[in-house]
């Protein structure tokens, strides 16, 4: 058997007083979508930034392809393959989209001058294939002063047009219209056939199980079910996230 | 651009309207960080050469030592406005400019003095107050702090090191001839002071708009959150924004220095506070993620516009203070509405 593309063994994430982790065991393998659900406060968004590497976590091990690995910080996550998409969108109202688009790992020149133009259009062909969000007409708007939907797709472009081997989605319909929603589980359902698994974080049961192939139910900080497709139904998974 | 949007503008018209025209110029002016400093400026000088083109006797704006004194006194506050514009931006402040001004000043005089050529000492003292801005920027970020206390501490820590370390008497600056002739003299009709400002303004501005390391600056003032999430890490940004901070204080520090020939370890109190108000009043907010150079520089030339008239119609000097006082609150103010027109 293959070795997991990421995995978690006993990973503990703790802030003071409170665990928001306890003893997570998680993985995820090649071409495949893996649904994150649970309450609020369950630890969801949590084991989300500490495989971003944004919050590593307080203990515990993590392994890439069966290598022992340390996500500590954005580098190292990146250097995994993993793109995410975050709950809170993680943008700059102040900025431009384009700005926002290529942050971090901004196209440039040899001595580090942007290639605006070229970011510029790449940021408009992205947002008007993929998702396709309506009303953004120009790379040059702010951020501040899109929609939250609008603010959503910008996120979702950014992720999808830096796509490697694994996508964290941190509940990233929640602001979308039914046509968008519709899109991006679309999208998220055909990475399969593009090498890319996704970890897909959501409140709502039927979109997870309309597009994942695997389930794990969170709860207080720990993984309380890990159940497949052929093994479980949307009246199950719904019991279980209410019962847990 | 409409057209790079392809099929997917058929479904979304455009709903932002364009004015045509001068009005739609000045929509497209306002709706950038400089855009009310520039409209202001313009509208003020336009004021202060017709009056000066009027009463060319009573009021001597136009008159070439005027002219020339404003040249010379812009770029002391301007220099040290760029580096406080720019730490701003990125979201923190250091209040010890000042301090570094006159203290990098004195010392590279007594190096000088000591008999180290004038062009080691400057290039030494400005990495020197580099070094003291950045040791602010670490001590705040290490313990979590606010960088405008820290700072505080340091602009009265460094104010008292300048007693410390030569007393309280005046020093002469005695740098070569060659040295003066680079940072005091001129090129053409135009200062080298107003000179070096000017291409500062122009190498800092391309810079911020234009190169990867001022993207990050925006960020990082911005939502430094979101920026730490992308993989750009503001510890490091800010620092280096400390840095520039403080070499542009020891520059200014020196031309000045080099342009009177002597230093007062008195001189730059008050500059910090000036230099905030020169970056503010250029659009710069002060919760960072937001300005410009261009900005800085007419806010800076601004606040001397205003001296100088006073000036010019021998105004008592508090008027200066009133005048500039209500400047920063209209200036702020003007800030917020725009920030609000990009929806915060």
């Amino acid at each position: 058997m293959n070795a997991p593309l990421l995995e978690t063994r006993g990973v503990t994430k703790r802030y003071g007083n409170l665990e928001a982790l306890r003893g997570v065991d998680f993985h995820i393998s090649a071409n495949e979508i893996v649904a994150l659900l649970g309450d609020n406060g369950a630890g969801k968004s949590t084991l989300v930034k500490l495989l971003s590497g944004i919050n590593p976590p307080t203990s515990g091990e993590l392994y890439a392809r069966g290598e022992k690995v340390t996500i500590n910080t954005r580098q190292e996550s990146e250097d995994i393959g993993i793109e995410t998409i975050y709950q809170d969108m993680a943008v700059v109202d102040d900025m431009e989209i384009w700005r926002n688009m290529f942050l971090g790992r901004e196209l440039r020149n040899a001595l580090g001058f942007l290639k605006e133009a070229e970011m510029k259009s790449m940021t408009m062909n992205e947002l008007s294939s993929g998702v396709d969000i309506s009303g953004i007409d120009s790379a040059d708007q702010l951020v501040g002063s899109l929609s939250g939907g609008q603010k959503q797709a910008v996120a979702i472009a950014r992720a999808v047009h830096f796509r490697k081997s694994i996508l964290l989605l941190d509940e990233p319909t929640s602001a979308l219209s039914v046509r968008e929603t519709n899109k991006l589980l679309d999208y998220i359902s055909n990475l399969r056939g593009r090498g890319t698994s996704a970890v897909f974080v959501t409140h709502n049961i039927y979109h997870a199980y309309e597009i994942c192939d695997r389930f794990v139910v969170m709860s207080h900080g720990t993984k309380v079910h890990d159940i497949t497709k052929a093994e479980t139904s949307v009246d199950d998974l719904t019991q279980m996230v209410i019962n847990s | 651009m409409a057209d790079t949007n392809g099929n997917a503008q058929a479904v979304a018209p455009s709903r932002i309207t364009t004015r045509g025209g001068l009005r739609g110029l000045l929509d497209k002016l306002l709706a950038t960080s400089a855009g009310n400093i520039i409209v202001a400026f313009v509208l003020i000088q336009l004021a202060c050469i017709i009056a000066g083109l009027i009463w060319s006797e009573q009021f001597r704006y136009l008159s070439p030592s005027n002219i020339s004194i404003m040249l010379k006194a812009i770029p002391t506050l301007g220099i040290i406005a760029l580096g406080v514009g720019f730490l701003m931006i990125a979201g923190e402040f250091d209040l010890s400019v000042g301090s570094i001004y006159a203290f990098t000043a004195v010392v590279c005089s007594m190096l000088i003095a000591a008999g180290l050529s004038a062009w080691l000492a400057a290039p030494l003292m400005i990495v020197v107050g580099a070094a003291i801005s950045m040791s602010n920027g670490l001590i705040a970020m290490r313990f979590l702090l606010p960088s405008f206390i820290v700072s505080l501490g340091a602009m009265l820590f460094w104010k008292g090191m300048i007693f410390f370390v030569h007393g309280a008497q005046a020093i002469r600056f005695s740098g070569s001839e060659s040295f003066k002739e680079a940072f005091a003299g001129s090129l053409g009709p135009i200062q080298m002071p107003f000179v070096w400002f000017f291409v500062l303004t122009v190498l800092f501005h391309f810079t911020l708009r234009h190169h990867r390391f001022g993207n990050h600056v925006f960020a990082v003032g911005g939502n430094a959150p979101a920026a730490t999430a992308n993989g750009v890490r503001p510890m490091q940004v800010k620092l280096i924004c400390f840095a520039l901070a403080g070499a542009c204080a020891a520059l200014s520090g020196i031309i000045s220095a080099a342009r009177v020939g002597s230093v007062t370890p008195a001189q730059g109190g008050g500059l910090e506070l000036q230099a905030i108000a020169a970056a503010v009043i250029g659009g710069v907010a002060l919760t960072g993620g937001r300005g410009s150079m261009i900005g800085v520089f007419l806010g800076s030339a601004l606040i001397y516009t205003i001296q100088d008239v006073l000036l010019l119609m021998r105004a008592p000097g508090f008027y200066l203070d009133i005048f500039v006082g209500a400047l920063i609150v209209f200036a702020a103010i003007a800030n917020q509405l725009v920030g609000r027109g990009a929806g915060k």
